[in-house]
C-alpha cells in the first residue's frame, strides 16, 4: 500500500502535458443487421489521458467500459465523435505499433503454446528474430509461465491464460497499455502481481488505461478514474481527491489506552466536534461508487451530485502509525 | 474435344487478344477491375452515407461520406506499401497450423481408400485404359482438392471472428491485406502439400494399374517364308491378359515387337536361341504435340463452306461430310518445312525415307450397316493451295473416335502416276499445305472438328505432362482459396462456403451463364424463366405480351441480365481451367496454356486481395 501511494504521487508530478488518449464526444450505438438501434452503449464521452498516467474506467456491468476500449482500438467504429491515440485516429493501423491490449478474455490461438503465441505476435510487430527471442524469454519469466512455456494454451487454466494474454500485450514494449479487467480470473497473488506490474509500467513512464469493476484494484493503482453508468460519464477526477471527504477528519492510531481514547473524545467535544466513529474505517471507494450508481438511477441523465473533489484542500487525512 | 479452344502464344493472349471481339487478357483485366472499382466506390459511398449518424444537414452528410470513402482509399494505398513479408509469413504459418490442426491429413487417407476402391471398378480391359484411369484420378484429385480448399478457406476467418482471436491480431500493426495474403499463402502451402501427395499416389496408381505382362502363346508362333522360300521371321500372339492380346512379329534377325493394342505395345526380348519373352507395356501414357491447321469444308455439290452438315444428334462442335460425294474436309497447315518430316526407320532400323507424321480422328456416323465386319473407308489426299497440284488419294479405314497415327511418305505420286514430292511440290514456298479427307462410302458420314487432323511433333515428356496437369489443378485450387478467403471476410463460415461453392459452380457453367446474361439462350432471363416455370410454358413458346410479362422482361433486360453479365465477368471459367483432359487423352499440355492459367490465377489473387482488403478494413471487427 505504501509503495502504491508513493508511486501515485510521483506519477502525479511527472504527468507531462503530452496527451496520449483523447476522445471527443465519442458515442456508440449498437445496431442490429437492419440498422435498427439496439443499445446506446456510450454517450458523448470526452476524455483525456496524459502520458505516464494510470487511468481507470469504472462502471457496473454493461456500462460501456469495454465499448470505450474497443472504440479506442478501432475494433469498433464510433457512431459519432472520434478517438485519438497518439494524435492519430483510432482507425489508423500504425498507432498499434506503440500499443498493447489485453482483452476482456484472452482471445488467443489455443493450439499454440506460450512461446509460439508470443513469437507469432512478435512477428506481427515485424520484430527481428533475435530481439523477439530475447523478449519472449523475458516476458515468459515475468508472467511466471516458465514451466508451462511449451504447453498448448488449451491446457492452460484461466489465470495462466490471463498471464500469457498480458505477456502478449507487452511483446512490443508498448507506450500505452489498454487493459480490460486485468485482474479478472486471477488469484489474490496474481492480482497483487498484476497491480505491481501496472505500477512498474507506470514507473517506466508508460501510460495505462484499464477498466474494472473491482474497486480495490482501481483504488490501488489508478491516478485518475472515470466512472461510467449506462454509457454516460458520471465522474472524472483524481482518485486521491475524489476519495477525500472534506468535513471529516480521520485519525488512525495504534496502542492507545482507554484513558487516552476518552481524552480524545473530550478534546473533540470541547471543540464542538462530533465524533463519528472510533474504529477501523470500511472501504471508501466502494461507498462512492455505489452512491454514484444509486444517484444516477434515481435521477438519470444528470451528473452525480458528489462534488467533494474540488473544495477539500483544507481537510487533510491524519494518519498516525 | 480436348482441344476445342485454340491456344495462342502467351504474349498475344496477354496483350492483344485472340482476334474477333476478344481483346488481350491484361487490358480486359484492367477494364473489369476499373468497372468493379467504380461500382465498389459508389456502393461504399452509399453504405457510408446510410451508416453514419447524420449531424448537420443533408449536404454535410454527403460530404462526410465522400470524405470517409476518400480517406479509406487513400490509407488503403498507403498501407499497400507497408506490407511486410514477415507478417504475411507469420499469418501464413498460423493458417498452416490451423489447417493442420483440422486434421487435413485425413483427406489424404480418404483419397488413398478411394483409389483402392476404384481399383475394383475401373477396368484395365477398357480399349483406352490410360484415359479411363487418368480421367478418374484427375477428376477425383480436382474434386477433393477443391473441396478442401473451399472448406479450409471459408471457415478460417469467420472462425477467428467467432473466437474473437481476430481482436488480438488486428490490434497489432497488421494491415488487413496481410491477413488476407497470409491466409491465401498458408492454405496454398497446405493445399500444395496435399496435391503433391495425391499426385504421387496418382502416378503410382496409374502406372501400377496399367502395367501388365503377357506370355507368348507357344503354339501360335509360325515361321513365315516368302514365296521365294526366304526366311521372313516369325509371327504369333501373346496370351490374353487384361482383356486383350497382341500380335507378335519377329523378323529374321530376331528383332520383334508385340504390336499396339489398347493404346500400348510391348517390346520383346529374344535370346540367341530364339526364345521370346514379352516385356512390360510401353506407350500407355502419351504427350502428343499436335500442330493444328485450319479446317474448312466442301459440300456434296462441291461448294466451299465453313461447316459441314449436321447429323442431328451430334454435338455441333463436329460437322459432317457425306460419303462418296464431292463433300470434303480440308485442313490448311502452315509452317511446313523439312524439319516437319521424320526419318522413318524400317524393321532393321535403317533409314527408309522421310514421312509426314499425322494423326487423324474420325467420328463415323452410319446410316446403314455397310459391309459387315468392315470399317468404313475414306481417302486422304495432299494439295498445294497455290498450284492446286494434288497427290493420289490414299485410302484408309476409319477407326471410329480413335486417334489413328499415319506416316504418309514424302515421296507421293500424282493421280496420273507421276512422282511428286510432298515438300517441294505440294507445299507452297511459305510452307502451306492442304490435306483433304473424304468418306468413300455412300450413305455413310465422317464427322470432323478442326483438332481432328494434325501434324504430330515428337511426343513431350509424359511425366512432365503429368506434373503440368497437376499444376493446372493447383491453379484452380489457388483461385478457390482466394475467393473463399475473401468472401469469408464478410460473412460467417457456412455462408462463405455456400457463396464460394456457388461461385465455383457458376464458374463451371460460366458459358451458359453468360449466354443467359447476353440473351442468347432460349427462355429469356431469370425472371422470365420463373414465369415460364410458374405457367408451365416451355422455353420456346411465345408468351402473351401482357403487362405482367412485359414488366418481367423489363426486369430481365435492365436488372437481372446486366447483373448476371457483371458477375460473369469475374467468374473463373473452371471448365476451361480444368485441363485434365490433356493428360487423359494423351496430349501435351502446352506451356503457353500453363502460363496463361497462372496469369489468370495471379489476376484473381491480386484483384480479390484488394477487394478483401477493403472488405476487412471497413468491417467493424468487434460486432
Ligand atoms: N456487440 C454488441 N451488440 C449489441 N450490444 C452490445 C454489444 N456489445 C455490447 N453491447 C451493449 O453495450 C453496452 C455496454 O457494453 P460493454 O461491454 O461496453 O460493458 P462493460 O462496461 O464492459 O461491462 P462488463 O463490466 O460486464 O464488462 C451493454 O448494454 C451491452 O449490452
Ligand atoms: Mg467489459
Amino acid at each position: 500500500m505504501s509503495e502504491a501511494t508513493s508511486a501515485e504521487t510521483a506519477g502525479a508530478e511527472t504527468a507531462s502535458s503530452e496527451i496520449v488518449v483523447q476522445t471527443r464526444a465519442l458515442s456508440k450505438v449498437y445496431r442490429d443487421f437492419w440498422g435498427r438501434q439496439k443499445v446506446r452503449a456510450l454517450k458523448s464521452l470526452d476524455l483525456e489521458v496524459r502520458k505516464g498516467e494510470v487511468f481507470g474506467l469504472l462502471g457496473p456491468n454493461g456500462s460501456g467500459k469495454t465499448t470505450t476500449i474497443k472504440l479506442l482500438l478501432g475494433l469498433l467504429f464510433p457512431t459519432e465523435g472520434e478517438a485519438l491515440l497518439f494524435g492519430k485516429d483510432s482507425s489508423d493501423v500504425s498507432k498499434n505499433e506503440r500499443l498493447g491490449y489485453l482483452p476482456e478474455e484472452s482471445y488467443l490461438y489455443r493450439f499454440l503454446n506460450a512461446e509460439e503465441t508470443l513469437d507469432f505476435y512478435g512477428r506481427l510487430f515485424d520484430m527481428p528474430a533475435d530481439v523477439r527471442e530475447q523478449r519472449i524469454d523475458e516476458l515468459i519469466k515475468m508472467v511466471g509461465l516458465d514451466r508451462a512455456r511449451k504447453r498448448q494454451l488449451q491446457e492452460y487454466s484461466k489465470g495462466m491464460t490471463r498471464r500469457i494474454g498480458l505477456a502478449q500485450a507487452l511483446i512490443n514494449n508498448p507506450e500505452l497499455i489498454l487493459l480490460d479487467e486485468p485482474t479478472s480470473g486471477l488469484d489474490p497473488i496474481g492480482t497483487r502481481e498484476m497491480k505491481d506490474m501496472i505500477l512498474r509500467l507506470k514507473a517506466e513512464g508508460k501510460t495505462v488505461v484499464m477498466c474494472s469493476h473491482l474497486l480495490a484494484d482501481v483504488q490501488d493503482v489508478c491516478d485518475r478514474i472515470a466512472i461510467l453508468h449506462q454509457g454516460e460519464l458520471k465522474e472524472l477526477g483524481r482518485v486521491d481527491t475524489l476519495l477525500t471527504v472534506a468535513d471529516v477528519t480521520q485519525l488512525r492510531a495504534k496502542g492507545l489506552t482507554g484513558e487516552c481514547q476518552q481524552e480524545l473524545r473530550d478534546v473533540i467535544a470541547r471543540h464542538h466536534g462530533e465524533l463519528l466513529e472510533m474504529n477501523n474505517p470500511t472501504t471508501t471507494l466502494e461507498d462512492l461508487f455505489l452512491k454514484i450508481v444509486r444517484d444516477s438511477e434515481a435521477r438519470p441523465g444528470r451528473r452525480a451530485s458528489i462534488e467533494g473533489a474540488d473544495d477539500n484542500k483544507t481537510g487533510g487525512v491524519a494518519t498516525a502509525d | 474435344m480436348v482441344l476445342e479452344r485454340e491456344i495462342y502464344p502467351y504474349l498475344q493472349w496477354l496483350l492483344w487478344g485472340t482476334g474477333g471481339s476478344n481483346f488481350g487478357a491484361l487490358p480486359r483485366f484492367f477494364a473489369v477491375c476499373a468497372g468493379f472499382a467504380v461500382l465498389a466506390i459508389l456502393l461504399g459511398y452509399v453504405v457510408s452515407l446510410l451508416r453514419a449518424e447524420r449531424r448537420g444537414g443533408f449536404f454535410t452528410g454527403l460530404l462526410q461520406a465522400g470524405d470517409r470513402v476518400f480517406k479509406t482509399l487513400k490509407s488503403g494505398i498507403a498501407e499497400l506499401a507497408a506490407t511486410s513479408p514477415r507478417r504475411v509469413w507469420a499469418l501464413a504459418k498460423l493458417a498452416m497450423k490451423e489447417a493442420w490442426r483440422r486434421r487435413i491429413l485425413i483427406a489424404l487417407v480418404v483419397y488413398v481408400v478411394l483409389l483402392l476402391f476404384a481399383a475394383w471398378f475401373l477396368s484395365v480391359e477398357h480399349p483406352d485404359p490410360a484415359r479411363l484411369y487418368l480421367s478418374f484420378v484427375l477428376s477425383a484429385t480436382t474434386g477433393l482438392v477443391l473441396l478442401i480448399a473451399l472448406l479450409i478457406s471459408a471457415f478460417s476467418l469467420p472462425g477467428d471472428f467467432k473466437s474473437k482471436t481476430i481482436y488480438t491480431v488486428v490490434t497489432k500493426p497488421v494491415r488487413a491485406g496481410e491477413i488476407i495474403l497470409g491466409r491465401i499463402l498458408g492454405f496454398t502451402v497446405v493445399g500444395t502439400f496435399l496435391l503433391v501427395a495425391m499426385g504421387l499416389c496418382n502416378y503410382v496408381f496409374v502406372t501400377r494399374s496399367l502395367g501388365h505382362v503377357h506370355q507368348v502363346e507357344a503354339d501360335s508362333i509360325e515361321r513365315q517364308t516368302s514365296t521365294e522360300g526366304e526366311d521372313e521371321g516369325r509371327t504369333g500372339r501373346t496370351t490374353n491378359t487384361a482383356g486383350h492380346r497382341h500380335r507378335i512379329e519377329v523378323d529374321s534377325d530376331n528383332q520383334g515387337i508385340a504390336l499396339t493394342e489398347n493404346g500400348h505395345y510391348h517390346p520383346l526380348d529374344i535370346d540367341s536361341e530364339g526364345r521370346i519373352t514379352v516385356r512390360p507395356a510401353v506407350g500407355f501414357l502419351r504427350a502428343r504435340q499436335p500442330d493444328y491447321g485450319k479446317l474448312r469444308f466442301v459440300d456434296r455439290t462441291g461448294v466451299e463452306k465453313a461447316r459441314g452438315i449436321s447429323v442431328g444428334s451430334e454435338w455441333t462442335y463436329r460437322s459432317f461430310i457425306d460419303g462418296n460425294t464431292l463433300a470434303t474436309a480440308i485442313w490448311t497447315f502452315s509452317n511446313i518445312s523439312a524439319a516437319t518430316f521424320e526419318e522413318s526407320r524400317n524393321d532393321q532400323g535403317e533409314a527408309s525415307g522421310e514421312v509426314l507424321p499425322i494423326a487423324l480422328k474420325v467420328r463415323v456416323f452410319k446410316t446403314h450397316k455397310g459391309t459387315i465386319g468392315q470399317p468404313i473407308s475414306g481417302t486422304i489426299q495432299f494439295r498445294n493451295p497455290e498450284t492446286t497440284a494434288v497427290s493420289d488419294p490414299e485410302p484408309f479405314y476409319a477407326k471410329d473416335s480413335q486417334i489413328d497415327e499415319m506416316f504418309p511418305s514424302r515421296a507421293q505420286v500424282t493421280p496420273e502416276g507421276e512422282p511428286i514430292d510432298l515438300l517441294d511440290d505440294l507445299t507452297t514456298e511459305d510452307g502451306r499445305l492442304e490435306i483433304l479427307v473424304k468418306c468413300a462410302e455412300r450413305g455413310q458420314y465422317f464427322g470432323f472438328a478442326q483438332a481432328d487432323l494434325y501434324i504430330s511433333k515428337p511426343d513431350g515428356s509424359t511425366l512432365m505432362n503429368f506434373i503440368k496437369v497437376h499444376l493446372s489443378i493447383w491453379i484452380q485450387m489457388v483461385i478457390v482459396i482466394t475467393v473463399g478467403v475473401v468472401i469469408s471476410t464478410l460473412v460467417s463460415g457456412p455462408v462463405a462456403m455456400m457463396f464460394t461453392a456457388s461461385f465455383i459452380i457458376l464458374g463451371i457453367f460460366r458459358e451458359k451463364f453468360l449466354e443467359i446474361a447476353t440473351d442468347q439462350a432460349y427462355g429469356g432471363g431469370p425472371a422470365e424463366a420463373l414465369v415460364r416455370m410458374g405457367t408451365q410454358a416451355n422455353v420456346v413458346s411465345q408468351l402473351d405480351q401482357t403487362w405482367g410479362v412485359m414488366i418481367v422482361q423489363f426486369i430481365d433486360t435492365f436488372i437481372s441480365r446486366p447483373l448476371m453479365w457483371g458477375v460473369g465477368q469475374i467468374l473463373p471459367d473452371f471448365q476451361y481451367l480444368d485441363s485434365s483432359n490433356y493428360a487423359a487423352e494423351g496430349y501435351n499440355l502446352p506451356w503457353d496454356r500453363i502460363f496463361q492459367d497462372l496469369t489468370i490465377c495471379g489476376g484473381y489473387v491480386v484483384a480479390f486481395s484488394v477487394l478483401g482488403y477493403f472488405l476487412l478494413r471497413t468491417r467493424e471487427v468487434a460486432r
